[in-house]
């Protein structure tokens, strides 16, 4: 305590006593008027430039914040004029390439087995009779859904799960699902269904409930094998958990294409005859 | 009378000008204005005490200034310069106050 009570009792500089000390002994004032006046002045300089500081830094927090948002917004913008540039350029490429391959019968068999391989890989839309599938949380787990599903790490039974998912796609593409999407995420080879806290992911983008299955294939074959096989028992197995489903058929769905496939493996064709 | 004049001077010029800081010196500031209020309020005393001297007044002016800056300085090469501003700060205010408390027993015997 010391230290404090010494910083209380000589809080006046020691040096005014010593100032004093000498003028009583005899010699003059060392400063003068014009001493006094100048550090008044580089006081009086100091205080106004820190008040001028301080309140210019206020509005330039602001600025900061308002020129980061307008960025936001602007490379948001650009964004999504590229990427509407760039399914418009795609929709050109299979117009042109459609075009091309028209014109000879080697072509059009060529065409036939695109549309086929981008059916099964899902990097073209397809269109056709489907089997829906449709999950949702059990009531009283939406109920606990009013908050953020992503941070929200509370163990909650009648939630729908990545695994519940998984499970029934699978069950679907077993039982002869040609193309699949979930909540209108096309499915590929590599897609991943997987969950973040208790959102759940396919192709890390996060869904949220309800859940709606959608299978392009002959609806017959699909409903059968599939309510009749292990998919229908783990839909009432889920049933138990108080998860809604409901399995129905459409006569005409339209799935998109999956989005971002990459190009992992590209060779360069043999320059055939003709071909430039 | 030049004294008072002076501090107006200082003022006036500071809010007009506008001089800009260099951005090194900004943190210093803030430190800079507390050291400066400690040797005010330093001189207010003694000049109550009836020991004012003026080359002393500017003199613990500008090093209390210099000082208070350099200990930040040296805080934030070390980083703590937070800490060592919070330290700067108490030691300084707790100045301001006892000095103040003179003043006020000066001005209202009480």
């Amino acid at each position: 305590m010391s230290l404090l009570t010494n910083l209380m009792e000589n809080s006046l500089d020691a040096g005014y006593a010593e100032a004093a000390e000498r003028r009583r002994a005899g010699e003059a004032s060392s400063g003068g008027p014009w001493v006094f006046a100048a550090g008044m002045v580089l006081i009086g300089l100091l205080v106004a430039v820190a008040a001028a500081e301080a309140r210019n830094r206020a509005p330039a927090v602001d600025e900061t914040r308002e020129a980061l948002g307008n960025e936001i917004a602007e490379r948001t913008a650009v964004a999504d004029r590229l990427e509407n540039e760039l399914t418009e350029l795609r929709a050109a490429v299979d117009q042109a390439r459609a075009d091309a391959l028209q014109l000879t019968a080697a072509g059009t068999q060529l065409a036939d087995q695109l549309t086929a391989l981008e059916t099964a890989t899902g990097a073209g839309a397809v269109q056709g009779p489907a089997l829906t599938v449709h999950l949702e949380d059990a009531e009283e787990a939406q109920v606990d859904g009013s908050v953020d599903p992503r941070t929200d790490d509370e163990d909650a039974q009648g939630r729908v799960t990545d695994r519940d998912l998984q499970t029934v796609v699978n069950e679907l593409w077993a039982a002869g699902a040609e193309a699949i999407a979930v909540n209108e995420q096309r499915l590929t080879a590599l897609s991943a269904i997987r969950s973040a806290g208790q959102a759940v992911l396919v192709d890390f983008r996060p869904l949220s409930p309800p859940y709606d299955i959608v299978a392009i294939g002959d609806t017959d074959r699909l409903q059968t094998r599939f309510v009749d096989g292990f998919g229908g028992t783990y839909l009432d197995v889920l049933e138990t958990y108080g998860i809604e489903h409901d399995v129905g058929t459409e006569d005409a769905v339209r799935l998109p294409a999956a989005s971002g496939l990459p190009v992992r493996r590209a060779t360069v064709p043999e320059p055939a005859g003709g071909a430039g | 009378m030049i004294a008072a004049l002076g501090l107006l001077l200082g003022i006036v010029a500071g809010l007009f000008l506008e001089p800009t800081v260099p951005v090194w010196l900004q943190p210093y500031l803030p430190i800079a204005v507390v050291a400066a209020l400690d040797a005010l309020f330093g001189g207010l005393r003694s000049l109550l005490d009836g020991i004012f001297d003026d080359k002393v007044f500017v003199v613990s002016f500008v090093a209390n200034v210099l000082v208070a800056a350099l200990i930040v300085f040296l805080g934030d090469q070390l980083g703590v310069g937070a800490q060592l501003s919070t330290g700067v700060v108490v030691v300084l205010g707790i100045r301001i106050f006892s000095n103040a408390a003179a003043i006020r027993r000066h001005l209202f015997r009480a």
